[in-house]
């Protein structure tokens, strides 16, 4: 599965069926910081994702 | 979370067999586009009407960065602006003056003012105070969220003013509102901590309001991206200086791992509200000798400032 980091940098990682919120924990990043979109659809991170599926981490806590 | 599964690995909505796009850790619901969009806008507007925020014939000025709170802010209020009598906003922007930033989300500002037909105005530090932030803060980069917060208000009001506005709409969301409890109590700061900026209503102050104080940082962001207008923009290059980016870190830790903590905060806020109402916790407001605005001292702390700043 193919995973948008929030500093645009590209992960596979060979891990599926998994969940949102398990990747979010291995990566370390705390879901409430972020949205994530499944083939550039929103979803929640009890979303259990798949081998082709691409996977946009997207930072939304920042300052300004 | 839980709940029935759509064929796509996602839960569904609460309301309808559609999948859900966010799981709702306040009310325990997974909501589809369609139920989010409408659970936002009824969340903001029950909040405006319950504390009442607008008044008809108010011209509301609404503080438009560019960024993601202030663009839903705007997009919600046009939206849902035939709910309120003859009422009409305005949009305002503040140049700061900060390089490789601030352009892009004037753009950016620019750009859905026009979309939603709403017309915007640009006031900058330049024009208002002679320089630049960057030219400003020279020197003194480390001060740069305070030096920048006074003279933005003051920015803000002044557009404000000049546009014909009653009120001052802002777009913090319960996460900067949170955080900013935090922060006073940290800084000791008790008169900052139970101010309300929209409670007085006399001549002496444009009213403030934030429309978006309950709604939590992610679904604004969420908000933003199913209405397609989230926008990667460029952070700020002072954040590195600021209280706030660790206040946040923390806050956001905590209330991932006790949900509930940031609305805890803001009952505490009301709380001790409550407990020191008629007892004077600041000095009483007076007038500027230098510029003449409302302020607690001798000075305003924009007349303060300028004089640091030898400007």
């Amino acid at each position: 599965m193919k995973i948008i980091l929030p500093d645009q940098g590209i992960l596979v990682i060979d891990r599926s069926p998994a969940s949102v919120e398990q990747i979010l924990s291995d990566l370390g990043i705390n879901p409430l910081e972020v949205i994530i979109s499944r083939n550039g659809t929103l979803v929640p991170e009890d979303t259990i994702v798949e081998a082709d599926d691409e996977i946009r981490i997207i930072r939304i806590s920042h300052g300004g | 979370m839980g709940g029935k599964k759509h064929p796509s690995g996602t839960p569904t909505c609460c309301c309808c067999p559609e999948p859900s796009v966010i799981y709702q850790q306040h009310s325990q619901r997974h909501l589809c586009s369609t139920h989010f969009i409408h659970d936002v806008e009824e969340r903001v507007v029950q909040g405006i009407e319950n504390n009442a925020m607008i008044r008809p014939n108010d011209r509301i000025a609404v503080a438009l960065s560019g960024g993601k709170d202030s663009t839903a802010l705007l997009l919600l209020l046009a939206h849902q602006l035939k709910r309120w009598r003859d009422v009409s906003l305005v949009a305002v922007t503040v140049d700061e003056g900060i390089e490789g930033y601030r352009n892009e989300t004037i753009k950016a500002a620019g750009q859905v003012a026009e979309k939603v037909g709403v017309e915007h105005h640009i006031i900058s530090f330049q024009d208002l105070f002679g320089d630049s932030l960057d030219i400003l803060l020279k020197g003194r980069e480390e001060q740069a969220c305070t030096v920048c917060g006074i003279l933005r208000k003051k920015a803000l009001s002044e557009a404000a003013k000049k546009n014909g506005a009653t009120r001052i709409a802002t777009g913090h969301n319960l996460d900067d509102e949170a955080q900013s409890v935090l922060m006073n109590v940290l800084r000791g700061d008790l008169p900052r901590l139970v101010r309300d900026s929209a409670a007085d209503t006399s001549d002496r102050f444009l009213p403030r309001i934030k429309p978006l104080a309950e709604i939590p940082e992610k679904e604004i962001a969420s908000y933003l991206f199913i209405k397609g207008m989230f926008l990667l923009l460029p952070e700020c290059p002072y954040t590195r200086f600021a209280l706030r980016g660790d206040v946040r870190s923390m806050l956001s830790g905590l209330e991932h791992r006790n949900p509930g903590t940031m609305l805890r905060l803001m009952e505490s806020k009301k709380t001790i509200g409550k407990y020191l109402a008629g007892s004077s916790v600041s000095d009483p407001l007076r007038r500027c000798r230098q510029c003449g605005d409302p302020c607690s001292g001798d000075s305003c702390q924009v007349c303060r400032l300028r004089q640091s700043l030898g400007r």
